[in-house]
């Protein structure tokens, strides 16, 4: 029996809107996988054929060796979900409603309860555990849904936009709990726009643009394509005239508050760009890719769709 | 960490009984939510006081006995239940959907047919909770005496049929249309379809169908009458006189009646008479007018007034052979006629039944078919 997630070929169309066109990908126990990919491009239709609610066109997808069209009900035993709208039964208070959630699981009372009381501590909801989930924030109504997700310990976890509305320490504490989840060895498929969070929580990414996965050739030309980089100085004047005399032009450099962008190709370069400005004597502070590694691959990967497109 | 377990209950069966009644009481607890819901029963309680009260006064029914009183009250019962029932019931399903709880329960254990049962059975719990409240009083107006054990456990029986057959039709119509207020707005129209239409329909097409009536009368010209006797002699006859005239054909259409909750609860419960074979409660009154309505008209009717005379009937006597005797008694029409209350209650039943049905399809997961502008979360 493979486990973990296994996505081949799915497509899926709402009546002549093919929001899924040809995704595959493999999330393996034990690992996180980002899913990433510009808003209406197919996450969430992908994430609700994985979580057994929307049956796909073509293509064949299986959670724990079971597939979702067909049995569903052995994939759910197994599969949390969490989706990206906050549904909550607003007059049930958090512990009820994990408590029912549990039930729905097949749980028994106090295992339920056991698990309920768990749960909170482990989302940080103590002090809410008794407060109907309408009084809940944006933040905190995240929190209750990662914990139902997690009601029936799945080994297959489905987290959409999980860091949305959470403040920082939430995000930490969510960030610590999934890695956790994966060293227990749950297969994490996350979907977020906060690429930075993706880039410290997943090992894996898979880029969906258009309902297409990315292809690897993709991804390779896009993670080898010239990214920004910042360099900062304490002596902006001398950093500036030390890039000029090493022959970065002027045209490909900007500069912001926080620093001077630098378009470099690979991290080759970059090691000599930084030993060049050293021997120069240029005060160097801080020097490092301006944007994460998802973060670029996905902007050069869309960069690329919208020339395609420009160009048809 | 992964292993999931099972809950006490041993038997699939007492499973899939644990998850629906988690379903049951997780609707309770979040449809009757606190205070509107129970200030909602407490008008209600009020309305049937107030209501009781005055059929009271209105029927005498310390003299006559309580049936009159307790057939209205189950009427009465019957009307709040249809007024309230669809508003409570007409946006289980999609306004879960609305809200974002319906495919977080649904990517759990618990299966479609669980759900919708379950959102059935709640709804059908909050309308029977108004049956409940109105039982004092129907027990006052059984303590006037007068109201058989039969009336009283046919009438309530079928009226909770009813609630449930609305609370169904709610449920089922939540599941297949997509925006709550239009599945609220379409249970009732079909509720008004079945309690008002039906009686408009039948009314009208009643109406709309004449048959041509024929009449003939065959007069007496002149004759001898001998006062000693009684009898008459040289009858003279005149030519036979054919009128005709349009009548309703509402016999075709008793069966549209049959729909009618109002007439289900009425002709369901054991018709009570008085000695002069008159209804004794607003049960049979219904009934009676109901069943009336089977009997076709007499399309050919025909008085030879001068074959009587020739056959010599006695003025005296006070027979009128061709004529007939004073008509049957509102019992006897009742005793005579198809009780209809069954039909309803199938159509009834077939409708909550393919409501129920059709809202299970349409909820069905992994979906295949959405509706357009629908989502699944």
């Amino acid at each position: 029996m493979q486990l973990g997630i296994q996505v081949s070929g799915v497509s899926r169309a709402f009546g002549s809107v093919q929001a899924v066109a040809d995704a595959t990908l493999s999330v393996l126990p034990g690992s996180v996988t980002a899913l990433i990919g510009p808003n209406g491009s197919g996450k969430t239709t992908l994430m609700l054929m994985l979580a057994t609610l929307l049956a796909p066109d073509a293509g064949t997808i299986t959670i724990n060796g079971h597939d979702p069209a067909t049995h569903p009900q052995l994939v759910r035993a197994s599969m949390g979900w969490m989706p990206d709208v906050l549904g909550s039964w607003p007059s049930l208070t958090v512990r009820a409603a994990l408590e029912t959630t549990g039930r729905m699981y097949r749980l028994s009372r106090a295992t339920a309860t056991a698990r309920a009381d768990e749960l909170i501590s482990l989302t940080g909801l103590e002090e809410l555990a008794d407060r109907p989930s309408r009084v809940l924030s944006r933040g905190q109504k995240q929190r209750l849904s990662l914990a139902r997700a997690l009601v029936h310990s799945p080994s297959v976890l489905l987290l959409d936009e999980p860091a949305s509305g959470l403040d920082p320490a939430a995000r930490i504490n969510l960030r610590e709990l999934v890695r956790r989840l994966a060293g227990d060895g749950t297969a994490v498929l996350v979907s977020s726009h906060v690429l930075a969070e993706l880039d410290e929580m997943a090992d894996a990414a898979v880029y969906l643009t258009n309902g297409r996965t990315a292809s690897p050739e993709a991804l390779a030309r896009a993670g080898a394509s010239s990214r920004a980089w910042r360099i900062r100085s304490l002596d902006a004047p001398a950093l500036a005239s030390a890039l000029t005399a090493i022959g970065v032009s002027p045209g490909i450099t900007s500069v912001d508050k926080l620093g001077t962008l630098v378009q470099v190709t690979g991290e080759a370069a970059a090691v000599e760009l930084l030993g060049r400005l050293i021997r120069a004597d240029v005060p160097v502070c801080d020097f490092g890719p301006a944007v994460g590694n998802l973060e670029h691959t996905f902007l050069d990967l869309n960069r690329g769709t919208d020339v395609m497109e420009q160009g048809s | 960490m992964t292993t999931v377990t099972t809950g006490s209950t041993p038997t699939s069966f007492g499973v899939w009984i644990s998850g629906l009644w988690l379903i049951v009481s997780l609707e309770l607890r979040q449809r009757v939510r606190g205070t509107a819901w129970y200030v909602l029963l407490g008008i209600f309680v009020l309305l049937v006081a107030l209501v009781t009260t005055l059929l009271w006064a209105a029927t005498g029914a310390s003299l006559v006995g309580g049936g009159g009183v307790f057939s209205l009250i189950v009427f009465f019962v019957l009307l709040l239940g249809t007024l309230v029932s669809p508003a409570l019931s007409g946006n289980a399903i999609n306004g879960d959907r609305e809200a974002g709880t319906l495919a977080t329960t649904q990517v759990t254990l618990i299966s479609t047919g669980q759900l919708v049962l379950g959102k059935f059975v709640a709804a059908w719990i909050t309308s029977l909770a108004f049956l409940a409240a109105s039982v004092p009083f129907l027990i006052f107006a059984v303590s006037a005496g007068e109201v058989s054990a039969a009336t009283i456990g046919t009438s309530i029986v079928v009226l909770a049929i009813e609630l449930g057959v609305i609370a169904a039709i709610g449920v089922g119509l939540s599941g297949v249309v997509t925006r709550p207020l239009f599945s609220i707005v379409v249970t009732y129209l079909l509720v008004a379809a079945l309690s008002l239409g039906t009686l408009i329909a039948f009314g009208l097409l009643g109406a709309a169908t004449k048959a041509t009536t024929t009449s003939t009368f065959t007069p007496v010209l002149s004759s001898d009458f001998d006062p000693e006797t009684g009898e008459q002699s040289n009858v003279v006859c005149g030519p036979a006189e054919t009128t005709t005239y349009e009548t309703p054909r509402f016999d075709y259409y008793w069966w549209i009646l049959a729909a009618n909750p109002y007439v289900v609860v009425a002709d369901a419960s054991p018709g009570v008479f008085d000695e002069y074979g008159s209804p004794s409660d607003s049960f049979a009154w219904i009934a009676v007018s109901v069943r009336q309505a089977q009997t076709p008209p007499d399309l050919a009717t025909e008085y030879n007034a001068c074959e009587e005379a020739s056959s010599g009937y006695s003025s005296y006597s006070g027979e009128y052979p061709g004529m007939q005797g004073p008509g049957p008694t509102q019992q006897e029409i009742y005793d005579s006629a198809l009780p209809s209350w069954f039909v309803g209650l199938a159509i009834h039943l077939a409708l909550a039944v393919g409501a129920l049905f059709w809202a299970w399809r349409r909820t069905l997961t992994p979906a295949r078919r959405l509706a357009a502008g629908s989502r699944i979360a």
